[in-house]
C-alpha cells in the first residue's frame, strides 16, 4: 500500500511540474502585457521602459526558471493589475468556489443518487423514463443557456431569486442549479447502468433465493460494487465542477476564482494565471489520488496489485 | 418495502417545492443607495495604482483632482478654484480652501505636490504615467497656490490634472507617507463619498461625506457590483438589484425605456474610424482611393441600423464637444457613384483587395460595424479582407508596426493635440501617415498656449485632414446606461460616472 501511495504521488508531482511549464510558456505565446497595461498614448519607449521595469524582456527560460525557484517556496509573484500577492488573489476567492462547487456536488449526488437507484429498480417505469430524460437534457443544455435562462425566469419574470452576487444562500441556488446540471445527469446515467448491472448478477439472484429483503439487497449489496465506477467519474467531476465554476461564476457575477482567472486571462496577468492554473492542477491531481486510494478502500483486490 | 425506495426522489421533491415557498420575493432596496453595476471590479482603491475605467468610477466618488469637466466637456474648477499661465511654462493654481480629507488632514499645496511627485517617481510605476509625463515638476507657491513647471509648452495641461488622468487624484500626504500601501485597501479622499469596505469581486461600499466642499451628496449610500455579463446586469436592473446598469446593448434600448427602468444615453469621447496604411505600398497610398472610401460608406445608415441612431456622426476624426471641432465640417457624403469614378481615375476601375486589421468584440458593436463597411466596399469593387486580433496580439502587433490596410483602431480624445498627434503625426509608431505640411500644424499646436491661436492653426490642419482623408471617421458611439426609473442622474461623455448630483425623485 505505501508503495503504491508513493508511486502515485511522485506521478501527481510530475503532472503538476508538466503543468507549470504549460502554462508559463503558453500565456507567453501571444505578448506580454506591457502595451495593455499602459494608457493607449503610451510612447514605444515608455512601453519599452515599463517592459524592462518589469523584466519582460529577459529570456523566456530565464524567468520561468526564476518563477520556479519562488514557486517552490510559495512565492507566486505580484499581480501586475492588482499590485498584491497573485497567490493570495486566489487564495481569497477559493472559500466562495469551493462553497459554489461544493454545493453543486451536493445538489449532483441528492438528486443523482436516489434517482438512478428508483430508476435501476424499477426500470421502464415512468420514473426510469423521466431520469432518462432528464439526464439526457441536464447533458446537453450548455451551462450558460442554462444560467441566463434561470435568470430569465427566476429573477426577471418571477421575481424568485436575486440574479447576481455572494449575498446570502439565495444567491446560491441558480448558480449550483446550473453547475449542477451535468454532473447530475453523468453521475445518474453511470450509475443507474452499473446498478442494473449488478443487480443481475448471480450473487444478487442468490441473495434473493436466500430471501433477503430488497432494501438490503440494493442498498447493501448492489450499491457498494456499483459505487466503484461510479466514484471514478465523481472525481472526475469534482475536476469539471471547478473549472465549470468559470463560465457559472462569470454569469452570476459570483466573486470566485473563475472570474479572477477570466480577467487575468484579459489583461495578461501573468502571475495570477500561473497561480490560478498551478492551485487547480494540484487540487485536482489531488482529488484524483485520493480516489485512487478510495478504490483500496471500497476493493480489497486493487489494494494488492 | 419497495416503497420505500420512492421515498428518496419524494424527498426531493419536497424539499425543492419547501425551497421555493420558503423564498421571499422582496429584494428590492431603499432609495437610500445607489447600486451601480459595470463590468468589472475595482483593481485597487489607490488611484495611482491601475489602468481602468471602472476602477476610476470608484476612485472617482472617493478623490478629486483640481478640475474636472462640466456636462459639455468644458474643464471647471474642482480642487483648484481659478489657474493662469504666468510664462509659457507654467500653469498656476489657486486652490480651493478649507477642504479635508476624510481623516481629517488638510487639504493644500504640499497635498498637490505631494501627490504628483510620487506618481512621476519612476520607481512608483504609475500605469497611466504617460498622461502626466509632461509635468517637469510642482512647486509650492504659498500654501494655497502652486506652479505646475513643464519643459515645453503644454497647452493639454487641464486633461493631465483631471479625473480622467487616474494619477491627478489628489492624495492625503501625511496618510500615504506613513504607510504606502494603506490607500490600495483604505481609501482616503476629499471626494463626495467615504469608503465604508471593500468585498472584492462582489461590492464595494461607500457613505456619503456630510462635509463635502462641494455639499453633501444627496443619496446616502454607493454601492458598485462588477457584473460582467450584460444580461445579468440587465436582470438586476429589472428586479431592482441595481440603480445604474453600465453598458447596455442598443438593442435593449426599447425595452428598458419603459415601466420602472429608464435609459440615460450620451455620445461619448471615443472615436470610431477607418486609418489607412499610407506607409507600405497599396492602392491606399493613393488620395483618390482614400477619398473614394469615405465616399463608400453609408455611416448614416450603419449608425441607423446598428446602433439605433444612437450616437454622433462625426465628420474629422475627433469629438464634435473637442477643442477646436467645427460644427460646420461636413463628413463625404455617401456616394458610391462618386466613389467607383474616383477609383476608376485612380487607376483601380475593377477596384482591388486589401487587408483589414481589426480587434473584435472590444467595442460596442464593433464587428457588426466592420461588417457593413466591407459590405459597402464590396459595391464599389474593394474586397476587403479582415484578420481579427485578439487584444494582446493586437497590442503586439502594434508595436512592430503591424497593423496593415485598413485599420480600425479607436482612439479618444476631447483636443486634436490628444488625437491627431498620435495618430496622424509622421513617425509616431501609432501612425499610419505622413504630411509634413500636417506635421508642422500639429507642432505648432501643441506648443501654442492661447485658445484663439490654437483653433485657427487646427483649423488648417482640419482642411488637409478632410482633402487628404487618411482616415474615413465613423462616429462617436453612444455610452447607454440602464436606470431605476425614480434615479435622476447624467452620463458623461468621457462615460466616468459622477454620482455627486445623482438623486432619487
Amino acid at each position: 500500500m505505501l508503495g503504491y501511495v508513493a508511486s502515485r504521488l511522485l506521478y501527481a508531482l510530475a503532472v503538476v511540474f508538466g503543468v507549470s511549464v504549460a502554462v508559463f510558456f503558453l500565456i507567453r505565446i501571444g505578448g506580454d502585457p506591457s502595451a495593455l497595461f499602459l494608457p493607449p498614448e503610451a510612447s514605444l519607449e515608455q512601453i519599452a521602459e515599463f517592459r524592462h521595469s518589469m523584466g519582460f524582456d529577459r529570456p523566456v527560460i530565464v524567468q520561468y526558471f526564476e518563477f520556479l525557484v519562488r514557486a517552490v517556496q510559495g512565492d507566486f509573484g505580484q499581480s501586475l493589475r492588482y499590485q498584491q500577492p497573485a497567490m493570495q488573489l486566489v487564495l481569497e476567492r477559493m472559500p466562495a468556489t469551493l462553497q459554489l462547487s461544493g454545493t453543486a456536488l451536493l445538489l449532483s449526488l441528492l438528486i443523482a443518487v436516489p434517482l438512478a437507484i428508483t430508476a435501476a429498480t424499477r426500470r421502464g417505469t415512468i420514473i426510469d423514463r423521466t431520469g432518462l430524460v432528464v439526464s439526457l437534457i441536464g447533458q446537453s443544455f450548455p451551462t450558460f443557456w442554462l444560467a441566463i435562462m434561470l435568470i430569465l425566469i427566476f429573477s426577471e419574470k418571477l421575481h424568485w431569486l436575486p440574479p447576481s452576487g455572494r449575498n446570502g444562500w439565495q444567491t446560491l441556488v441558480m448558480p449550483s442549479i446550473a453547475l449542477a446540471a451535468y454532473s447530475t445527469a453523468i453521475i445518474t446515467r453511470l450509475l443507474r447502468s452499473s446498478m442494473i448491472e449488478v443487480l443481475q448478477s448471480d450473487y444478487v439472484r442468490t441473495a434473493r433465493g436466500k430471501g433477503l429483503a430488497e432494501g438490503k439487497i440494493v442498498f447493501q449489496h448492489a450499491l457498494r460494487n456499483a459505487a466503484i465506477p461510479t466514484l471514478t467519474v465523481i472525481g472526475l467531476q469534482v475536476g469539471a465542477l471547478l473549472g465549470g465554476a468559470v463560465i457559472t461564476e462569470e454569469i452570476f457575477a459570483y466573486p470566485g476564482i473563475g472570474r479572477l482567472a477570466i480577467q487575468a486571462i484579459a489583461n495578461r496577468d501573468f502571475t495570477v494565471i500561473q497561480a490560478f492554473v498551478l492551485l487547480m492542477a494540484v487540487l485536482i491531481v489531488g482529488i484524483n489520488l485520493a480516489v485512487d486510494l478510495c478504490y483500496g478502500l471500497l476493493d480489497p483486490r486493487l489494494r494488492k496489485s | 418495502m419497495k416503497r420505500l425506495l420512492h421515498a428518496p426522489l419524494l424527498g426531493i421533491m419536497l424539499s425543492t417545492t419547501a425551497l421555493f415557498a420558503l423564498l421571499n420575493p422582496t429584494f428590492a432596496q431603499d432609495n437610500g443607495t445607489i447600486t451601480v453595476a459595470q463590468p468589472t471590479d475595482a483593481l485597487t482603491m489607490d488611484p495611482a495604482k491601475h489602468s481602468a475605467f471602472p476602477t476610476a468610477n470608484i476612485m472617482f466618488q472617493l478623490y478629486d483632482a483640481m478640475v474636472t469637466m462640466d456636462g459639455e466637456g468644458v474643464f471647471v474648477p474642482a480642487l483648484a478654484t481659478e489657474w493662469s499661465n504666468p510664462d509659457p511654462l507654467t500653469w498656476r493654481f489657486k486652490l480651493r480652501e478649507g477642504v479635508k480629507f476624510h481623516n481629517g488632514e488638510d487639504f493644500n499645496a504640499e497635498a498637490v505636490k505631494f501627490t504628483f511627485d510620487r506618481a512621476l517617481d519612476p520607481e512608483f510605476k504609475a500605469p497611466y504615467f504617460s498622461r502626466i509625463a509632461a509635468i517637469k515638476s510642482v512647486e509650492i507657491v504659498d500654501n494655497y497656490t502652486v506652479d505646475i513647471k513643464t519643459a515645453k509648452p503644454f497647452p493639454t495641461m487641464l486633461f493631465s490634472l483631471y479625473e480622467a488622468s487616474f494619477a491627478a487624484m489628489i492624495v492625503p500626504p501625511k496618510y500615504t507617507a506613513e504607510s504606502p500601501d494603506a490607500l490600495a485597501s483604505a481609501p482616503v479622499g476629499t471626494g463626495p463619498y467615504t469608503f465604508v469596505r471593500w468585498l472584492k469581486d462582489d461590492r464595494v461600499v461607500l457613505k456619503a461625506n456630510p462635509d463635502y466642499w462641494g455639499g453633501a451628496p444627496a443619496v446616502e449610500n454607493v454601492v458598485f457590483r462588477p457584473i460582467k455579463e450584460v444580461r445579468t446586469r440587465i436582470a438586476e436592473l429589472t428586479s431592482d438589484g441595481v440603480d445604474i446598469a453600465a453598458d447596455i446593448p442598443p438593442e435593449d434600448v426599447p425595452s428598458l425605456e419603459s415601466g420602472e427602468t429608464k435609459i440615460a444615453t450620451i455620445a461619448s469621447d471615443f472615436i470610431y474610424f477607418y486609418a489607412f496604411d499610407t506607409l507600405k505600398e497599396s492602392p491606399l497610398q493613393n488620395k483618390l482611393v482614400r477619398q473614394a472610401i469615405n465616399y463608400a460608406v453609408d455611416v448614416d445608415a450603419i449608425q441607423q441600423a446598428l446602433l439605433g441612431g444612437l450616437g454622433t456622426r462625426v465628420a474629422l476624426t475627433l469629438p464634435t464637444n473637442a477643442f477646436g471641432y467645427d460644427k460646420a465640417w461636413q463628413p463625404y457624403p455617401y456616394d458610391p457613384e462618386k466613389a467607383k469614378s474616383l477609383l476608376a481615375e485612380a487607376g483601380y476601375p475593377d477596384g482591388f483587395t486589401i487587408a483589414l486589421t481589426a480587434r473584435q468584440g472590444r467595442y460596442m458593436k464593433d464587428r457588426e460595424i466592420m461588417d457593413a463597411t466591407i459590405g459597402f466596399l464590396a459595391e464599389v469593387g474593394i474586397t476587403v479582407e479582415p484578420n481579427f486580433l485578439e487584444p494582446g496580439v493586437w497590442a503586439t502587433v502594434s508595436e512592430a508596426k503591424g497593423r496593415e490596410g485598413i485599420i480600425f483602431p479607436g482612439w479618444s480624445g476631447r483636443d486634436p493635440d490628444l488625437v491627431w498627434y498620435p495618430i496622424l503625426y509622421s513617425g509616431q509608431y501609432q501612425s499610419y501617415y505622413a504630411n509634413p505640411a500636417l506635421d508642422t500644424l500639429l507642432d505648432a499646436g501643441r506648443a501654442t498656449l492661447d485658445p484663439a491661436e490654437r483653433a485657427s492653426i487646427y483649423e488648417k490642419a482640419a482642411a488637409i485632414l478632410k482633402d487628404e482623408a487618411p482616415h474615413l471617421p465613423l462616429l462617436t458611439p453612444p455610452l447607454i446606461y440602464g436606470l431605476d426609473a425614480d434615479l435622476k442622474w447624467q452620463p458623461r461623455t468621457d462615460s466616468i460616472i459622477d454620482l455627486r448630483k445623482a438623486r432619487f425623485e
